[in-house]
């Protein structure tokens, strides 16, 4: 029985290892690995290039923060259009999570607690706004303003702002909806069982229960706003109303300097901060769920 | 145990949502929904017509054409506005040192937007997307500016270098596209040609080959044509032979496109707005389809530690290439129209003028004080691109591209639709 | 009345003053359960719907009157849309949509080569995506929630940055040459109209979006099933081909909707990384920006793409709504 098993484990090892039902992935390991460095190298390898002391983005010339800081006119914090873009880059977010988080935050509560044949055209509405193509929204918008709203809604920050909700708006909606599923009517009846209006059922009982959806949804459209361009691009009028996203496009099909990397960066740091402020926040407020929830049925 | 019911005084679903309909029909302006009742094609006409009374012809060198001036000019003596100055311009084609010297003369911000091609810059100004204060437009696009009271005429009391330092005959009696400089001052003045690398390509080469350079498929990949419409048409047309560069001729066109199309499918040619300036200068182009100003400007991009001397530039024979100008004019929406006149007028100024030309743009401005063959003593223009220096002599013989008319522009659009397709 | 209202003025006054509401309070009735208004939940709704009427639903219908009207030439090109549906006019729509069968058809190579870009690009993405979403899902060990991370990073960066970060790699003096030297690649010009380069290009793009779907799905499968597999008899094989896979289905599914819907429309990846030989359908759209007339060749555009991404978008929208109700 011994001799058996050595023989098998001995002979010819490769196959051994296949035959092994217990055994390390590795070529899914390797796989797994090759794809994160593709994945993530090009971008860390950009980042790094911001630093460069060169105009190239390839070729190393000794580490730098011109492209940051030094260069009077090219470089990221000095050259006055690059500011303005950061200026309206972070603008834009801000304008657009403000509306369009509320606003979907509403209708998915709305939408999960009303049927019938209207909510479902809704819904159906919204997400088709979420699977739609970004070229065909912002082409879209563009023309509504330029011919319908034409002077109502300029282009440029308005129209911008206006579209970036409309793109962004089934976001909240499908991550607040997520998490209502798994929520049920039972702590909004209890509450007015004991006496409290809708309005306030809703407002002490369930808000605090989906806030770690409102936050995850304000951290992702955030970031969304911040990497969106063609919905910004199709409505942008002068360079005041161009993002940093519009200047790395125009940049990069010209002459790109390291000064879009750094550019670049400045976006990706924007993002993970944002994001990275989301999960902690979503994790406090996750932690003490049930205890919000209890706390809550004491005071009604 | 029951108490109101909650139907009382309330909203059914149906009427709620019948006014929530309402209530989102009614919201576009109401004047958009009476004009919307009404066939628009009725007042404004087909093509080519414009609002009003004026219809202005097309200017050619045959038959100049002085734009009708149908509101009055500012007055001379309009206070100068605080800023900013929004400056609707070409990508690259001011120096920020200029512009940051008029900042502070002045005391106010300049704003500069830029567009990578005419038909873009056009159509947002067109359509009041963009209000800026300057407009850098190409000439064809002046007698529609002026049909649709787009732009403002000048008070030329408030531009005296004009007269001063400004070749007289943009003045008097004024370029043929606008007799009497009613509307516009000439910004720079370019030819058109092939710039090359005179380190892959010998200027004795260059000469032979002309425009067949763009064809070579020894610069496979290597090659740079523009990405408008209607300059690499033209330069194409030429290529094929013929000097019409206004052609109307569907024939003409139709070999232009399949040349076009030949280089970029065989040769990998590129199109691009940038690449003369930009990626010449780096080794990404060997030979590229340039305005003068661009090669001169590509100075100033070299790398370190390569010399101008591998920049070169042919023109053909006189008369068998391009001339043209920019200018700048002040559209009638704008918001600092005195402010926009001290800027042209600053401009206009010989040191300002020159500084913009020697040290960064590389686009010649048509002073006097400008000799060509001081240009090159004085290290200005590398000898190696002495072609690319613009004489007032060039304006006689060589061709001017003028505006086309829209049926013609058409078929023209059509081509390059067709190009840009990728067929 | 009187008896409810008590405790609650009890319980919540002594934090703020209640107010007297006129609404309903809530009432015991059918269901056992609370009693709204009609018109509570709509109310919800309201807002978000009249937010999407007017700028979603109602500039679909202005793109139809450009599309459906003229073109002011003297007026630099400007549309005149119709408003009004027996005014439309389609022959703007006609000369348009003829460029994509009749004599020449321009557009017809662009739209052969969008299909193809991006059927070619979501099944590399889902070869490799299922084979990542896998590993990490089924097989990694302590290092699951780092991997997770890094792959759910991507969609945090911008889709713009990493495609510029490819740019700068793909230079003919850059990298990728240095590498592909051995093999005898080392000259190629990747960004001069390259099929591949876009193809690959868009994977890099889109793959995490594939990844995501699938690791969720495969992550919620249970372990018993796969040992109730394996206790039946069959090999690791197997039960991938007969467990896992069928499992997975929808979230596959899912996952090629997503990646293709927004690849159709994709334009940016060819500026960056092709040229005018790679155009894809919304290089299309996106050059009728600046010709003149463009606005309403491209709302003619707009419309097309909007009818060829009709069938898949249809598709993940009925699937998502049965997903939902199984829920």
């Amino acid at each position: 029985m011994s001799a058996a098993i050595e023989r098998t484990s001995s002979a010819a090892a490769p196959t051994g290892y296949f035959r092994n039902p217990w055994r390390k992935p590795r070529i899914l390991q390797g796989v797994t690995i090759g794809y994160l460095l593709w994945s993530l190298l090009p971008v860390v390898i950009a980042v790094i290039f911001s630093f460069n002391a060169g105009r190239s983005r390839i070729s190393w010339q000794g580490f730098s923060l011109r492209w940051w800081t030094q260069d009077p006119t090219d470089s990221l914090l000095r050259d006055a259009a690059m500011r303005s873009a950061m200026a309206q880059t972070y603008k834009l977010a801000f304008l657009t999570v403000l509306v369009a988080v509320p606003l979907g935050t509403l209708f998915a509560i709305g939408i999960d607690r009303w049927h019938g044949r209207p909510a479902r055209t809704a819904n159906f509405t919204m997400l088709l706004s979420f699977v739609v193509p970004e070229i065909i929204l912002g082409v879209s918008l563009y023309i509504l303003f330029t011919n319908l709203l034409q002077g109502l809604v300029p282009l440029g920050t308005p129209a911008q702002v206006l579209g970036l909700i409309s793109f962004q708006l089934s976001y909240p909606v499908i991550i607040v909806r997520a998490r209502l599923l798994t929520i049920g009517p039972e702590y909004e009846e209890a509450a007015m069982d004991l006496g409290a209006t809708p309005s306030r059922a809703i407002r002490r009982v369930l808000l605090p229960l989906i806030a770690p959806a409102i936050l995850a949804s304000v951290a992702l459209v955030f970031a969304d706003v911040v990497d969106d361009f063609v919905t910004v691009a199709a409505l942008s009028a002068e360079a005041s109303s161009e993002t940093l996203a519009q200047k790395i496009y125009t940049a990069s099909r010209a002459s790109p300097t390291p000064e879009v990397n750094a550019a670049a960066t400045m976006m990706l740091i924007t993002t993970l901060l944002v994001v990275a402020g989301g999960l902690l926040l979503y994790r406090r407020f996750s932690r003490g769920q049930r205890d919000i929830a209890t706390t809550d049925f004491m005071q009604l | 145990m029951i108490g109101r019911h909650p139907m009382e005084n309330r909203w059914s679903r149906r009427q709620f949502l019948g006014r929530a309909a309402g209530g989102a029909v009614a919201l576009p302006s109401l004047s958009a929904i009476l004009a919307a009742c009404s066939k628009p094609g009725d007042d404004t006409g087909g093509s080519g017509t414009g609002s009003a009374a004026t219809e202005i012809p097309i200017a050619t060198l045959e038959n100049p054409v002085e734009l009708p001036v149908t509101m009055d000019p500012i007055a001379a003596d309009t206070p100068i506005e605080s800023g900013p100055l929004v400056l609707y311009n070409w990508a690259d084609y001011i120096h920020k040192k200029v512009v940051a010297e008029f900042e502070e003369e002045y005391g106010v911000d300049v704003e500069i937007t830029t567009y990578n091609n005419m038909e873009e810059g056009i159509q947002k100004v067109a359509n009041g997307q963009v209000t800026p204060d300057v407009f850098v437009p190409t000439v064809g696009y002046l007698r529609r500016l002026v049909e649709r009271d787009l732009v403002m005429p000048l008070q030329h009391e408030l531009i005296p270098n004009m007269l001063a330092n400004v070749w007289p005959s943009y003045s008097d009696p004024g370029p043929y596209y606008d007799l009497g400089w009613n509307y516009t001052v000439p910004y720079t003045i370019y030819t058109w040609g092939i710039a090359y690398r005179r380190d892959r390509v010998s200027d004795e080469d260059a000469a032979a080959q002309g425009w067949d350079a763009l064809w070579n498929p020894e610069y496979a990949g290597e090659i740079s044509l523009y990405d408008s419409y209607g300059d690499t048409i033209a330069v194409t047309i030429m290529r094929n032979g013929s000097l019409d560069v206004n052609t109307s001729d569907p024939a003409l066109i139709d070999a232009a496109k399949v040349a076009i199309l030949e280089t970029i499918n065989e040769n990998e040619a590129r199109l691009t707005i940038n690449g003369v300036y930009a990626k010449l200068p780096a080794g990404d182009f060997t030979v590229a389809e340039a305005w003068s100003g661009d090669i001169v400007g590509a100075q100033w991009y070299l790398p370190k530690g390569t010399g101008t001397d591998v920049l070169g530039y042919w023109r053909p024979e006189p008369g068998q290439t391009m001339i043209g100008n920019d200018s700048l004019v002040v559209p009638a929406a704008a918001e600092r129209p005195r402010l926009a006149h001290e800027f042209i007028n600053f401009m206009l100024d010989e040191k300002h003028g020159t500084d913009n030309f020697v040290n960064w743009n590389g686009y010649q401005p048509p002073f006097t004080s400008i000799e060509p063959g001081a240009l090159i003593d004085q290290g200005v223009v590398p000898e190696n691109l002495s072609d690319a220096v613009v004489t007032e002599a060039m304006f006689v013989d060589d061709l001017t591209p003028v505006e086309l008319t829209p049926e013609v522009e058409a078929i023209w659009l059509d081509a390059w639709t067709e190009i840009k397709a990728g067929a | 009345m009187p008896e409810i209202a008590a405790p609650a003025a009890e319980a919540g006054g002594s934090r703020r003053r209640l107010r007297r509401r006129r609404e309903s309070v809530a009432q015991p009735g059918r269901d056992g359960g609370v009693w709204y208004p009609r018109w509570y939940w709509p109310s919800f709704v309201a807002p978000g719907s009249v937010w999407l009427a007017l700028l979603f639903l109602l500039p679909f219908y202005v793109v139809f009157s450009v599309a459906f009207g003229t073109v002011d030439f003297g007026n630099f090109g400007q549309p005149v849309p119709y408003y009004a549906p027996w005014w439309w006019s389609f022959e703007t729509f006609n000369e348009t949509l003829s460029k994509f069968y009749e004599g020449t058809a321009i557009y017809r190579p662009p739209l052969f080569r969008t299909f193809v870009y991006v059927f070619s690009a979501t099944a590399i993405c889902l070869v490799i995506g299922y084979t990542v979403a896998y590993y990490a899902a089924r097989a990694a060990t302590k290092y699951k929630g780092l991997i997770l991370i890094m792959l759910v990073s991507p969609l945090w960066i911008s889709y713009l940055m990493r495609i510029y970060a490819w740019q700068g790699l793909l230079e003919v003096d850059g990298p990728i040459n240095f590498l592909m030297q051995p093999l005898g690649l080392g000259d190629t010009n990747w960004l001069a109209g390259m099929h591949v380069t876009v193809i690959l290009g868009l994977v890099y793009g889109y793959i995490p979006f594939m990844i995501l779907p699938i690791y969720a799905s495969l992550d919620r499968i249970q372990e018993s099933l796969l040992e109730a597999g394996r206790d039946l008899g069959a090999n690791g094989r197997q039960t991938f081909w007969r467990v896992t896979l069928p499992l997975s289905r929808p979230a596959i599914l899912a996952g090629i909707v997503i990646v293709t819907l927004p690849m159709f429309g994709d334009y940016y990846t060819n500026d960056l990384l092709g040229t005018t030989k790679t155009s894809m359908f919304g290089n299309l759209i996106s050059e009728q920006r600046t010709q003149t007339g463009g606005s309403t060749r491209m709302a003619s555009l707009v419309l097309i793409l909007g009818v060829i991404v009709l069938v898949p978008m249809l598709y993940y929208l009925r699937e998502t709504k049965r997903a939902a109700e199984q829920a």
